[in-house]
């Protein structure tokens, strides 16, 4: 923005006679005096006054609608709600909510029941995409009970609820590689006549277990 | 022809399952698609023998599932199976010689037939059964099968046992003598077996508690 002319800006507060003015000054004395007289006619209008002069223009929706297109319409549409609380009850929702959620958190691991026992597979398979535990406690199901390798150093590991008592097991590392647990320290064999091994586990029950 | 009538015939045309017929235990049902369809009739008629001969078919039908998963043969498959049921008939022999006079639960016959599995011999077996007769004899049969994993000699492990049990050792808490008997051979100095028998021996019934 350039400044103002500080003897049109005298002109325009009246110290300063405006026919004293430069030529090109004046006639821009007379288009800002012009202005002047107009804003001066035209009557204060506040932004409050002038939003309401348009909501009272614009027509009344007339509810054509259904009452289910209607009900659609009010459970989407933005609601202000107002919640009243007093502190004392809001402090004593909150501890309760607290309360709930360290009673009703799971832990860690899972949990057993008196004729079970929690099962720790871990194994070191450095570079496989995926290893699972298949045995008898799963019906030598695939796809059940994944090993995990969270941080990539290829040491997967799971935890598993088993019924107390023998399962016959073994690691299948990406899916296709049949492997006994290393960890196991006990193994059978499997019976089909080919030499392999499955591991031993034997699931301690829950009260039984140190 | 209602539709009535078309399910109807469809019923009595499709040819029922073995297992309606043997009733044993609903394993062929679960083998159906798990396991070679060639294998399947003989595998039913195994299933279908154990349980006329009231031995357990879970471990059998086990078995069948594990060589499905595993893509054995069908023929091999089957034989591993029929290698089960043998050592189910073996493992029943023995409860009924070690406890006479009663039906052996099939949890025992399966238990003794895991042991056998794992190469305990049938006479140990047998001595460590009566030795407790109403208890599960899964845990001691394990603690002996572990002694005689680390070359302790079966004799004396089952001494040992035997000796954990009279002094109050039940169920699992037997899997920790075979662990405390493990630990005293691995100890640093070297100890001989008989050696880490004796110490474990003179510590029982206090075996430290561990994992299995």
């Amino acid at each position: 923005m350039s400044p103002i002319d500080p003897r049109l800006q005298e002109a325009l507060d009246a110290e300063r006679d405006p026919g004293d003015l430069p030529v090109d000054l004046r006639e821009a004395y007379a288009l800002l005096a012009a202005a002047t007289q107009v804003l001066k006619v035209m009557p204060p209008v506040s932004v409050a006054s002038r939003v309401m002069a348009e909501i009272r223009q614009t027509p009344a929706r007339v509810e054509s609608d259904g009452p289910a297109r209607r009900l659609i319409r009010w459970l989407g549409g933005g609601r202000a709600v107002t919640v009243r609380l007093r502190p004392v009850w809001t402090l004593a929702l909150a501890a309760g909510l607290a309360a709930v959620l360290v009673l009703q958190w799971p832990s860690d691991g899972p949990t057993p029941g008196v004729a079970q026992g929690i099962a720790s597979f871990v194994g070191h398979f450095p570079g496989a995409r995926s290893v699972e535990v298949v045995g008898s406690f799963n019906d030598w199901s695939r796809g059940s009970l994944h090993l995990n390798d969270d941080d990539g150093n290829g040491i997967w590991h799971a935890q598993a609820v088993l019924p107390a008592g023998q399962h016959e097991y073994m690691f299948v590392v990406d899916g296709e590689r049949w492997v006994p647990d290393p960890l196991a320290g006990r193994y059978v064999d499997d019976g089909f006549g080919a030499g392999q091994q499955n591991s031993l586990l034997i699931v301690r029950p829950v009260s039984a277990q140190p | 022809m209602s539709w009535k009538l078309v399910l109807a015939l469809a019923l009595v045309a499709r040819p029922a399952p073995l297992i309606a017929q043997n009733g044993n235990g609903g394993g062929t049902t679960r083998l159906n698609g798990r396991v070679p369809a060639a294998a399947l009739p003989a595998i039913d008629s195994i299933l279908a023998a154990a349980a006329a001969e009231s031995l357990p078919t879970e471990p059998l039908v086990q078995k069948a599932l594990e060589g499905g998963a595993k893509n054995i043969p069908a023929d091999r498959l089957v034989n591993g199976v029929r290698r089960g049921l043998l050592q189910l008939r073996q493992a029943r022999a023995i409860v009924s010689h070690a406890v006479p006079g009663q039906l052996p639960p099939e949890g025992h016959v399966a238990a003794v037939a895991a042991a056998l599995a794992r190469g305990l011999s049938g006479p140990i077996v047998e001595r460590l059964i009566t030795v407790a007769p109403d208890e599960p004899p899964g845990p001691a049969l394990h603690a002996a099968a572990d002694l005689v994993a680390h070359h302790f000699d079966p004799d004396s492990a089952a001494d040992l046992l035997v000796e954990a049990h009279n002094k109050g050792l039940r169920g699992v808490r037997l899997l920790d003598v075979a662990v405390a008997a493990d630990h005293e051979l691995q100890r640093p100095g070297g100890r001989t077996p008989s050696e880490a028998l004796a110490h474990v021996r003179a510590m029982l019934p206090n075996v430290r508690p561990g994992r299995p």
